[in-house]
């Protein structure tokens, strides 16, 4: 049963982080290791007419310059500004820079379309989504609130960089990069340089930083290893932060008119919403995911959205960290509150009021779930009674404005079908084959917790294997499922060692640690491994886990629907004369199941706040429509928020396991985490001033 | 020298130039100019191009002499002709503090400092904070504090926030934010960070 509680332990790769020890793909160093950089397209749509790279060649220090035709990744079409169009090899960096600079091309440019708001920009409807009788709902509504919702285009920015080493050896190639799905880039290594996919490993042992900028495989990879492999030497690659911006994906801008009626009785009763997005054609970001998650936020069972694309000309959109349930929730969340305002409610116990028990999606229950007791939890720790409700009624003495907000978040806990092999030897160590990727998540602290917890075992002297294709299959770790697929697999093979262990010691086991009893029983080492499935998933998942494809299921599941919930209360602070806009505090409370490792799990509950905080009011991706290409293309100028901006945050989980949707009644966070601080933030500035923005990052100029 | 327990920090197969790095408070070999005999620790001699010039700097309290383009920033000497790779590259613009060093007891952006630079002079990396086994009070505290998520950023804010305390900044709150604030963490672990600084300067400041 899903009942035990994990203790909080350290995270088990902080030393190898502090003391500078931790490798990500940059950090690999070989003999005889060239150097490349890229050189990138300077239109965003047409023809590579000439390119002239003799003096590319001539640069001392220059080994080779791959261009037009040398490899299928540098092609004469141009569809996006920064498209890779050569990459020069260098005996050094600087080599390689030079080289690169020395590359002058010639194109044939054709019209583009930089923005949604472009001439000419094409609109493009997608499958919508009704339940339920909006129309009537409506037409008998007693209150409607509104709105039109901006979010912007924004990057993900992990601090990695894109870094790949790539080097062969008796035809076989191995790539290091920070990856968070190594099988897809295996796949696409394979595909690209025509090898068998037994050929080609990819290890991504740490990685820093992904939030979905490292979930498909990369443009430059590819090209990377084609330059290894004419070499014959290994290359590295490190693309300036600058050409990440033009190569990496991104948050599309994405606008939301949404409509939301309440009865005579003051209840919820139907939400109209349509949205449309940036999209590329065939784009990997769908517009039609924006209202899956949010439409199962509360009891309304009225819903219907519509969806489309604006095609644009840039590189394509993808997932970035919160995913559709962002910018959805922002403005859900904004016209909630709006509702509450309208008729004289409180915004926590009209939150309380709406408490969902059906999956109107899917038509089911959902799992049973804990939001109303984030949102008491929540209210309770923030001191949420002290508010007056007035907008622009609290006032600190100096005239500074104060306001309080609160807002939810939910999204989907998916899972994968996945499998672990775990080894105990009496020579003392543990060895567990998992999969997924540690990125900072704190994945490998939560397998090594449940290790721990279940067997007797020097926990300094247990290693945990994942990131890396040689070792076996890897999860794509995306969507927050990472640890909700890991962990039970890790426990079930915890299960499953002690009771081979039971079955060899027999009733009269010898003395000592699991190492020790191994000893004694004369026995080198145990081994078993374990396989675990999403719910309502047959062995065919497990088939297409081992093979690189689609092994994830849910949140929809046979019978029920699992969620995972936060919510989210800040203080903001609006200065009376600059209107500095600041937040001195916050409180962060989700429910994510069963919490496996308190303290990693605290880590992104904290960090998702400030992602949150970042999102409302300080991140926007400029797009110049003079180029379709970005202007604030570098870290002064994209701004993210820095440690002066961030006050006190106090966080905390329910930790109740979800019985159903797996053994241990885990589920994810990673996107989770920073749902509700945006429109919490836009919510307190409401309430300092009276003032409602419907669009981010909001800035100083929107509360004068 | 690399014990049981940090090889597993190693990547299969690779000959780790790194090696240097990981004990180099420990008491690695001295750091021979490339043409002579260092070339086990360092497999990678680099063919040099450019104008050369050559520079002789004490890196974290080894020897080096060597000489390379004089268009190499300190950072790309560190990471790709020294294998210091603790130091991490996040813009290589001077923007967010990854690359921070110290040169001479101050933290720089080694990602801004011309590697010709350090001619004569002293460099602290992460690598070069702790002796031994013994880790310094402020990555302990980064530990204890649970300062850090991905870890990209954390060699440079320990640099940042060793220098916050030892400059006497390490005051209150707020300055140490500020201090601080020239460190971009994207995982937003600031909480963890100030809490890691306020710990420190108590074990630092005695
Ligand atoms: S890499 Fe030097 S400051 Fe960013
Ligand atoms: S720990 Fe990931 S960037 Fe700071």
């Amino acid at each position: 049963m899903p009942s035990q509680v994990f203790p909080e332990i350290a995270r088990v790769d902080a030393r190898d982080k502090v003391l500078g020890q931790a490798l990500y793909g940059a950090d690999i160093n070989l003999p005889g290791m060239l150097y490349a950089m890229l050189v990138p397209a300077t239109i965003a749509k047409g023809r590579v007419g000439e390119l002239d790279v003799r003096r590319a060649t001539e640069t001392a220090g220059v080994v080779q310059v791959l261009s037009i035709g040398d490899f299928p990744t540098l092609r004469p079409e141009i569809s996006f500004l920064g498209q890779p169009i050569a990459l020069v090899v260098a005996e050094t960096i600087e080599a390689a820079i030079e080289g690169a600079e020395a590359v002058t091309a010639v194109y044939e440019a054709s019209p583009f379309v930089a923005l949604m708001s472009s001439p000419g920009a094409h609109r493009v409807p997608a499958e919508g989504f009704s339940t339920g009788d909006v129309e009537s709902a409506f037409q008998n509504a007693a209150t409607i609130v509104e709105g039109t919702f901006e979010t912007p285009t924004q990057h993900h920015n992990p601090m990695e960089l894109f870094g790949t080493v790539a080097e062969w050896s008796g035809g076989r190639l191995t790539v290091y990069e920070g990856c968070q799905n190594v099988d897809a880039v295996k796949g696409a290594l394979a595909k690209a340089l025509n090898l068998s996919p037994d050929a080609v490993a990819v290890k991504s042992e740490h990685v820093g930083g992904g939030f979905g900028q490292k979930s498909p495989p990369k443009i430059q990879t590819a090209l990377v290893a084609q330059a290894a492999r004419l070499t014959r030497r290994p290359v590295k690659l490190v693309a300036p932060r600058g050409q990440v911006f033009h190569i990496a994906n991104y948050r599309p801008r994405s606008i939301h008119n949404m409509r939301l009626a309440a009865n005579a009785a003051g209840r919820l009763d139907a939400i109209s919403y349509d949205v449309v997005q940036e999209n590329i054609p065939d784009g990997g970001f769908r517009s039609t995911g924006y209202h899956e998650d949010i439409a199962r936020l509360y009891a309304i069972e009225n819903f219907r959205a519509t969806a489309a694309d604006v095609h644009i000309d840039r590189q394509m959109p993808r997932h970035t960290r919160g995913t559709h349930p962002f910018p959805a929730g922002f403005a859900l969340e904004s016209l909630i509150d709006e509702m509450a305002h309208k008729l004289g409610k409180d915004p926590v116990q009209f939150r309380l009021d709406h408490q969902a028990k059906k999956d109107i999606i899917a038509g089911q229950p959902l799992s049973p779930h804990f939001l109303n007791d984030c949102l008491t939890e929540g209210a309770k720790r923030f001191g949420w009674s002290k508010r007056v409700p007035e907008p622009g009624s609290m006032r600190l003495d100096d005239g500074t404005l104060v306001g309080f907000g609160v807002a939810c978040g939910i999204f989907g806990a998916s899972m994968s079908a996945s499998e672990a092999t775990l080894r105990v030897r009496a020579n003392g160590t543990t060895r567990m084959i998992s999969s997924g990727h540690e990125m900072g998540q704190g994945m490998l602290t939560a397998i090594a917790n449940v290790i721990t917890q279940g067997l007797d075992i020097n926990p300094d002297r247990l290693e945990i294997q994942l990131g890396d294709t040689t070792r076996g299959p890897q999860i794509a770790t995306v969507g927050e499922r990472g640890t909700a697929s890991c962990i039970p697999v890790a426990l079930k093979a915890v299960h499953a060692l002690r009771a081979k262990f039971e079955e060899l010691a027999g009733s009269n086991p010898p003395a000592g640690n699991l190492h020790e009893q191994l000893a004694r029983l004369k026995r080198p080492y145990i081994e078993v491994t374990a396989t675990e499935l999403a719910p309502g998933q047959d062995p065919s998942a497990l088939k297409a886990f081992r093979s690189g494809g689609r092994a994830g299921a849910g949140p929809d599941y046979p019978g029920f629907t699992s969620m995972s919930y936060i919510a989210q209360f800040v203080e903001i602070h609006i200065d009376p004369m600059t209107r500095r806009i600041r937040m001195p505090r916050a409180v962060s409370i989700a429910d994510i199941g069963r919490v496996v490792s308190p303290r990693t799990a605290k880590g992104q509950m904290y960090g998702g706040v400030v992602w949150g905080f970042s999102t409302a009011l300080r991140e926007e991706t400029e797009v110049d429509p003079r180029f379709a290409g970005y202007l604030n293309d570098d870290l002064a100028d994209y701004v993210i928020a820095v440690n002066a901006d961030i006050g006190n945050i106090d966080v905390g989980l329910i930790d109740q396991p979800d019985p159903r949707i797996n053994s241990v009644g885990v589920k994810g966070m990673g996107e989770l985490v920073m749902l509700g601080t945006a429109p919490a933030i836009a919510n307190a500035i409401y309430h300092a001033t009276g003032k409602r923005i419907r669009k981010l990052p909001i800035r100083i100029e929107d509360v004068l | 020298m690399a014990d049981e327990g940090s090889t597993k920090t190693q990547t299969a197969g690779v000959t780790r130039r790194v090696v240097l790095a990981t004990g180099a408070g420990a008491a690695a070999a001295s750091i021979l100019p490339l043409d002579e005999s260092a070339q086990a620790q360092m497999p990678s001699a680099h063919v040099e191009t450019g104008r050369k010039v050559h520079l002789s700097a004490l890196i974290n309290g080894q020897r080096v002499s060597l000489e390379l383009d004089s268009r190499a920033s300190l950072l790309d000497l560190l990471r790709e002709r020294l294998g210091y790779t603790g130091t991490k590259k996040g813009c290589d613009h001077g923007q967010c503090g990854a690359c921070t060093v110290h040169l001479d007891d101050r933290p720089v952006s080694a990602c801004l400092t011309m590697a010709a630079k350090i001619d004569g002079r002293q460099v602290t990396t992460i690598e070069g904070l702790s002796t031994g086994q013994d880790l310094h009070p402020m990555q302990q505290a980064f530990i204890d504090n649970d300062a850090l998520q991905c870890g990209y950023c954390t060699p440079g804010q320990i640099m940042s926030a060793v220098a916050c305390v030892t400059q006497g900044r390490a005051t209150d709150p707020d300055a140490i934010r500020e201090f601080m604030s020239g460190n971009i963490c994207r995982c937003g672990a600031y909480v963890g960070i100030l809490a890691a600084v306020e710990q420190a300067a108590k074990v630092m400041e005695g």
